[in-house]
């Protein structure tokens, strides 16, 4: 293995790496930090690369440990994350009108409806335990196997199949008791309510159409609908996308109020 | 002759199924109950080991307990809520951890022991007993309901459970 094939490996993978600790950690500053000694590790490292893995999976895995003893990875959110927030957010006037200059200045400001969904489905992994996300995430969201989890994680083929299985069926039985767009009864309301703040002379029942989950929710079982999601969440890059300036202000106001309501409540 | 050991064959294949079906018994004795249940599960120890030893799942795939608190580690203390007796908690002790094949927990009156035994080809065998007793045991035997039920639907929910882990792709 040489210096050149890690520095195309690493660039061809960089975004993917980055949306991942992302999505652990919540926070940006931590995500560069992690990134970058990925790097660093990767490269002091590479001898002991023996290539019984892919490079890929070798990156994946020196991220994840990195993330690991990262305090803002291991802290664990609650399930109602988003009804938390949510009245944090209604209490902070700086919080929207910095979201609001966001939203008028950059061209990164945007509010879509499958960015708030990716967003969300962060948010509430943020809920699982560690491993449970670290598995929901590499199988769902950056298509690796079962055998490649295995590998990243350092744990059996077992035990990634008991992670995925249970951080799964509690993603779908969260979402199918909170999110509306899958379920009338469904108590959050949330992108629809920001999207009609956000953008105000649009439909979000037009915009719903447009997203598969919503528009298949009458008619697919919740395994099909979480799969959805899923892929809502595998098409966004939170680093690059439209609205990615706009939903990364979001997730630093949550894992904010999340950090201080974790000191709160520390049980 | 033959018949003989035809007949012998299927005399023990028949009592080997009926052992492993997931029906439970219950021997009493003047001083103590022991009930047992065994089922053959198509998933790796591993997994049903970490179906038994993370107490707050319980409630998610077992439909024969309520709630299990604390931590399922040896010498820790557990508090279980069982569909047994919905106004009851169990304060209970972890005696014993042999992982992923033996576990034992329980208090002054009883025990119960959870036991995997590995097979080919991706079984195991799952059996799980609770003993009760006790000098005291013949003055409140007849309050202490039947385990029967309940432990065939523990084993069957286990067994659902992890075959549905087993066969994640």
């Amino acid at each position: 293995m040489t210096d050149d094939k890690l520095t195309n490996e690493f660039e061809n993978i960089r975004g993917h790496l980055k949306s991942y600790i992302l999505r652990i950690t919540a926070s940006v500053e931590d995500t560069e930090d992690i990134l970058q000694d990925t790097w660093i590790k990767a490269s002091r490292n590479l001898n002991t690369f023996r290539g019984d893995a892919s490079l890929k999976t070798w990156l994946f895995t020196i991220a994840s440990n990195l993330a690991k003893n990262n305090l803002r990875a291991t802290n664990r959110w609650t399930e109602n994350v988003t009804d938390i927030c949510k009245v944090a957010a209604m209490q902070n006037q700086q919080f929207f009108q910095e979201a609001m200059h966001i939203r008028a200045t950059s061209p990164q400001g945007q509010f879509e409806i499958k960015e708030h969904i990716a967003f969300c489905f962060t948010c509430i992994s943020k809920s699982l335990p560690l491993e449970q996300q670290i598995c929901l995430l590499l199988k769902g969201v950056y298509d690796f196997k079962v055998t490649e989890i295995a590998q990243i994680i350092e744990n059996t083929e077992a035990m990634v199949k008991y992670y995925l299985h249970t951080a799964r069926t509690k993603m779908i039985h969260i979402f199918e008791d909170r999110c509306a767009l899958i379920k009338k009864e469904g108590i959050c309301h949330q992108c629809t309510e920001l999207n009609g703040i956000f953008n105000p002379r649009q439909n979000a029942q037009e915009e719903l159409v447009k997203i598969r989950m919503a528009r298949d929710a009458s008619t697919s079982d919740k395994e099909k609908l979480f799969d959805l999601r899923t892929e809502v969440v595998k098409g966004i890059d939170p680093f690059e996308s439209n609205a990615a300036e706009l939903q990364l202000h979001h997730l630093e106001h949550n894992r904010k109020v999340m950090e201080d309501y974790l000191k709160k409540n520390p049980d | 002759m033959r018949f003989l050991i035809t007949s012998f064959s299927i005399m023990a294949i028949t009592v080997l199924t009926e052992a492993q079906n997931g029906v439970a018994s219950t021997t009493k004795k003047t001083f103590s109950r022991s009930t047992s249940v065994k089922i053959e599960i198509k998933a790796d120890p591993e997994i049903i080991w970490a179906l038994l030893t993370n107490g707050s799942d319980y409630s998610r795939w077992n439909s024969t307990i309520v709630s299990l608190t604390g931590d399922l580690t040896k010498g820790s203390k557990i508090e279980l809520k069982s569909t047994l007796d919905l106004e009851r908690t169990f304060k209970l002790k972890v005696k014993e951890m042999i992982p992923p094949l033996k576990m034992i927990w329980g208090d002054a009156m009883g025990k119960r022991t959870y036991t995997l035994i590995p097979k080919t080809q991706g079984f195991t065998i799952f059996s799980m007993n609770e003993k009760i007793g006790g000098l005291m045991f013949p003055l409140f035997a007849n309050k202490i309901p039947s385990f029967d039920k309940s432990f065939e639907q523990f084993a069957a929910d286990l067994k659902k459970e992890a075959e549905a882990i087993s066969n994640t792709k």
